[in-house]
């Protein structure tokens, strides 16, 4: 049976290639137009910063902004305002060790089990979680998660409440001055994903509705 | 909504789409549906109006786009060859199909050899284009549609009507009494957080114990071997980061070359379909679960479909239906679509976009009544992010359609079905007339003497509208008449006919 | 709430001719036989203006009805003929967007490799791009006031991106005011052959054309398109209703006439 599919599968792809090759083999890329590009208004940190937040503001997140001595006070108000008494987050990840010093009423808890064997308890148990982050976007407000084995990607993704630590000095025009800066090219992890507010639909009569499956609330915890 | 095709390799929807004349006259009747549809392409058109405030950045962008995709289209055998490599080096395995049966055979295959038994999907029209869940329904593979909007649709038996908000022809009394129907202890509701809430439990109930992820891809990038999906709700994200294995399948087409390429047409798509800056979620693939991490597939697949693409590509005009990134402006600013609505086409992909790819998915013979459904106003073509000329692709179309035999080889499969030999001779006499001055003037003389002869009644144009009415004189004979009396405008007159 | 597409103004790309002395007019196969006033009208308004007026009898129609409906060889002969008739190197002035459309884009690719047919495309304007870009026409009102809308073709909108010139003029109208209805920038639902293969359609798109504009409260409504006026007529006619369309030159004519006699001689 596997072997049939494969063997079909090969087919289909020299037929493919074979047919886009009768049309474009030897085209001269040389002769290919110039592709424009437009020069967005060089902005100033400052700007930058309104910029970010007032995107992520207008998309339902919560921005912010402290020093990292305050993260652990401040993340303990948020989850008590809440009536949260949980937390997930990942050892030894930047900033990681603040969640030491939460309240006491918060019971802290590490990402040290697998995915797979454990999806009852992320999903049924875990009502909140925190990430760092890699990189932030001004133009679109968004956040650049790189997950890693100790902040997993469904980190940020399963717990109804996702906190994300931004520090501003990693903060980029747009996202291609990011991609640039950061020569993606080269070393795109596993996944990589761009977050610009809680998840949400419009797909009921064009209603906006948050928390459609992924975090009903992101907190941007904003280091500047 | 299911209409099943006799031909077993025929795609379910070349019947349905035969039947377009028959649903615009159902649909038409329809006054719920079309406020349904008139009240969301309203508010579309709103929002991509104000994401696009400097129409100068808009014309650059689109300029920059469509050279982007027409780079990426001249490039296309090499860059899928080179998205090959990459992916199978990053661990992600690549699966070539090129007809609908092949690619559902492939993935049924992917999910039996991990003895699958539930898939949860993400949005993925491609998958819509293969009607994968009946072929896996029919494997005792259970299939569930994770998008809000699909999960609707799928709920009432339907499809898509619009290929961004899969449930737009729905208003929310409608979603309610479907979940009321559906879904055991819902307690009506037409509040839509309710309403979400509930599909929100439903659903995440189905990610935790699915053994599948089934997305689409809207930009597989050939330089790093990664694929990149949009989305607001986070399904895609379950998808591609819960199950253990994820199968994603896409048209050929959507390959771009450089990592580089992906910001100008990320802004262009978000902003054309929803008037949104950003997606909520930009999720891009690189490979399956590595060696320590805690989540993430341990497979990751990619099935490449052609289902008549290629077909487009071996034509330079038609090449560029390919350029197409599946925003749904072109719907959006329709003013047919907006009255009919998405399932009248009887195609998964339904409005301009649907007219000028689906002939090539579907062969010209089921789909010649699409591209003449249009009065050609060039709203597509004016919103079209990259620029796809639509309006001009229809009347290639038509052309294509209505062609004579010829000794050419066939350019598409079904052409020349939707010639009439009365139609046919009809034009050719036409032409003749207008060719011939004096054939036509005689003629226009006869005409407008007779007149009052003219029939009231010319079918379907006067059920809504009176008839016109010809003048007594030709604009020509009141010239002729009006010259005389100026008498050097005679001469001038003569001298330039 | 309008439904206003971002309409990119494609004029600034177009090169003008300094004011000429003789055009010809094109009048268009539907002026011809159904509606004769409004070629004259436009004529006598060009006149006004110190233009000497040509126009050819060997002209019949643009073609576009065979071109639209896939019929390339049978427009192409017919396109042919007109290109003929317009052999003088001046402008030639089209009293209708959808055929000015015709001729100067489509009209490339049909006849491609014909003599001449870049300056022949080079010399079609669409009647009011003619009146404000070559003519700079300065326009005095000597009507009564009165509120009238304005419908621009989608091909003079889209194509010859005319749909500002004709809102430019009645600007200048003084005792004229141009009300704005609700989806005004949307199709009529003409569409030539498309309002007899899908009357249905066709039909469900002229009767909410008609609809928006009898919502508004004005006299009359303007237009420089005959397909569309003879659609939106008939529909009217049809729903017994008086509204009426008047082609844009009859209506400058009229509003202008008083004062052209006076300054004329
Ligand atoms: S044809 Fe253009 S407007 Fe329509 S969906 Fe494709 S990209 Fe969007």
């Amino acid at each position: 049976m596997t072997s049939s599919f494969k063997q079909q599968s090969s087919n289909a792809r020299t037929n493919i290639l074979a047919k886009l090759k009768q049309e474009v083999e030897g085209s001269d890329y040389s002769k290919l137009p110039e592709e424009p590009s437009y020069s967005y208004p060089e902005l100033a940190q400052e700007e930058l910063l309104a910029q970010f937040i007032g995107h992520l503001e207008a998309n339902h997140a919560q921005v912010i902004p402290l020093k990292e001595e305050d993260i652990a006070k401040i993340v303990s108000e948020q989850l008590k305002q809440r009536g949260i008494s949980k937390l997930l987050y990942g050892k030894n990840a930047l900033h990681s060790e603040q969640m030491l010093t939460l309240d006491d009423d918060i019971a802290v808890e590490a990402y040290d089990f697998t995915l797979k064997g454990n999806k009852e308890h992320l999903f049924n148990n875990i009502p909140a979680g925190i990430t760092s982050s890699k990189a932030a976007i001004a133009a679109t407000g968004s956040i650049v998660i790189w997950p890693t084995i100790e902040e997993p990607r469904s980190l940020s993704l399963v717990p109804p409440l996702h906190f994300v630590i931004v520090e501003a000095k990693n903060l980029y025009t747009n996202f291609a001055s990011l991609i640039n800066a950061q020569e993606w090219q080269n070393k795109l992890p596993t996944n990589a994903v761009l977050i610009s507010g809680p998840s949400k639909t419009a797909d009921i009569q064009q209603t906006l509705a948050y928390g459609a499956h992924g975090p009903k609330e992101l907190i941007v915890l904003l280091l500047k | 909504m299911s209409v099943k095709s006799i031909d077993p390799n025929e795609s379910k929807y070349a019947a349905s789409a035969r039947n377009f004349r028959d649903n615009v006259t159902r649909y038409l009747a329809n006054e719920e549906l079309k406020n349904n549809f008139r009240g969301a392409m309203d508010y579309l058109m709103d929002k991509r109006k104000n994401s696009f405030p400097d129409a100068n950045e808009l014309e650059t962008l689109r300029e920059q786009c469509k050279l982007i995709k027409q780079r990426c289209l001249v490039k296309l055998p090499h860059l899928l060859e080179q998205l090959e490599v990459n992916l199978e080096a990053n661990g992600i395995k690549v699966h070539w199909a090129e007809t609908i049966n092949d690619a559902n055979e492939i993935i049924a295959q992917l999910i039996e050899n991990k003895k699958g038994k539930t898939v949860v999907k993400g949005k993925s029209m491609v998958s819509e284009e293969t009607a994968l869940n009946d072929y896996l329904e029919a494997r005792d593979i259970e299939c569930l549609e994770s998008d809000m909007g699909e999960y609707i649709v799928q709920l009432a038996d339907e499809h898509p009507s619009h290929i961004i908000m899969p449930a737009i022809h729905q208003n929310k009394k409608q979603v309610a009494d479907l979940f009321a129907d559906n879904i055991e202890g819902f307690d009506h509701t037409t509040d839509v957080d309710a309403l979400i809430g509930e599909g929100r439990r439903v659903l995440r109930e189905k990610f935790c114990h699915a053994d599948v992820g089934i997305t689409g891809v809207n930009f597989a990038v050939a330089e790093t071997g990664t694929l990149c999906l949009v989305e607001n709700e986070g399904n895609g994200r379950m998808c591609t980061t819960v199950p253990d294995l994820h199968i994603a399948i896409t048209g050929i087409e959507k390959v771009v070359e450089f990592l580089d390429d992906v910001p100008p047409l990320l802004s262009l798509l978000t902003r054309s379909a929803t008037g949104q800056i950003i997606s909520t979620y930009f999720n891009m693939i690189s490979s399956p679960r590595k060696n320590g991490e805690k989540d993430g597939p341990e497979e990751v697949h990619l099935v490449l479909l052609d289902n008549g693409r290629s077909q487009a590509f071996a034509d330079e005009e038609l090449r560029q239906t390919l350029q197409c990134i599946r925003c749904g402006a072109c719907m959006n600013h329709c003013p047919v679509y907006t009255r009919i609505g998405g399932h009248a086409y009887g195609t998964v992909y339904p409005g301009p976009i649907g007219k000028i790819v689906s002939p090539h998915m579907l062969g010209l013979e089921a789909t010649n009544n699409l591209p003449t459904a249009s009065s050609l106003c060039g709203a597509c073509g004016e919103v079209c992010p990259v620029k796809i000329p639509i309006p001009k692709l229809l009347l290639r179309l038509r052309t294509e359609s209505v062609k004579g035999k010829h000794d050419g080889p066939q350019i598409m499969k079904g052409e020349g079905s939707g010639r009439k030999s009365i139609e046919a001779s009809i034009w050719k006499g036409w032409s003749l007339m207008h060719k011939y001055a004096f054939i036509y003037n005689t003629s226009m003389w006869f005409a407008t003497r007779f007149r009052k002869l003219m029939p009231n009644n010319l079918g379907v144009w006067t059920s809504v509208r009176s008839a016109p009415k010809l003048a007594p004189k030709t604009l020509h004979e009141r010239v002729k008449a009006r010259n005389k009396k100026i008498p050097n405008k005679v001469a001038n007159n003569a001298g330039s006919k | 709430m309008t439904s206003d597409t971002t309409t990119f103004n494609t004029q600034h790309l177009r090169k003008y001719p300094a004011k000429a002395q003789q055009v010809y007019l094109y009048g268009t196969c539907l002026a011809d036989s159904f509606y004769p006033d409004s070629g004259i009208d436009a004529i006598e308004f060009l006149e006004q203006q110190g233009i000497e007026v040509l126009y050819p009898q060997g002209q019949t129609c643009c073609g576009q009805p065979a071109y639209n409906s896939g019929y390339q060889d049978e427009a192409k002969a017919v396109a042919l003929a007109q290109v003929a008739q317009f052999s003088l190197d001046i402008p030639i002035v089209i009293i209708s967007g959808s055929c000015g459309g015709m001729m100067r884009h489509h009209y490339p690719e049909l006849l491609k490799g014909e003599p001449g047919i870049e300056n022949f495309c080079e010399r079609i304007f669409e009647f009011t791009e003619f009146l404000v870009h070559v003519l700079n026409v300065k326009l005095n009102d000597q009507g009564k006031p009165e509120k009238i809308a304005l419908h621009t073709s989608c091909a003079a909108r889209r194509e010859m991106g005319v749909h500002i010139t004709g809102r430019q003029l009645i600007n200048q109208l003084e005792n004229v005011e141009l009300i704005t209805h609700k989806y005004e920038s949307e199709c009529c639902g003409f569409g030539g052959t498309f309002s007899v293969k899908h009357g249905d359609i066709s039909g469900a798109m002229v009767k909410d054309k008609t609809q928006n504009l009898l919502d508004t409260d004005v006299v009359r409504y303007i237009s420089a398109d005959w397909g569309c006026m003879t659609n939106i007529d008939g529909a009217l006619e049809y729903q017994k209703k008086s509204l009426r369309g008047e082609h844009i030159a009859s209506y400058l004519l009229k509003r202008t006439q008083a004062t052209n006699k006076q300054q004329g001689k």
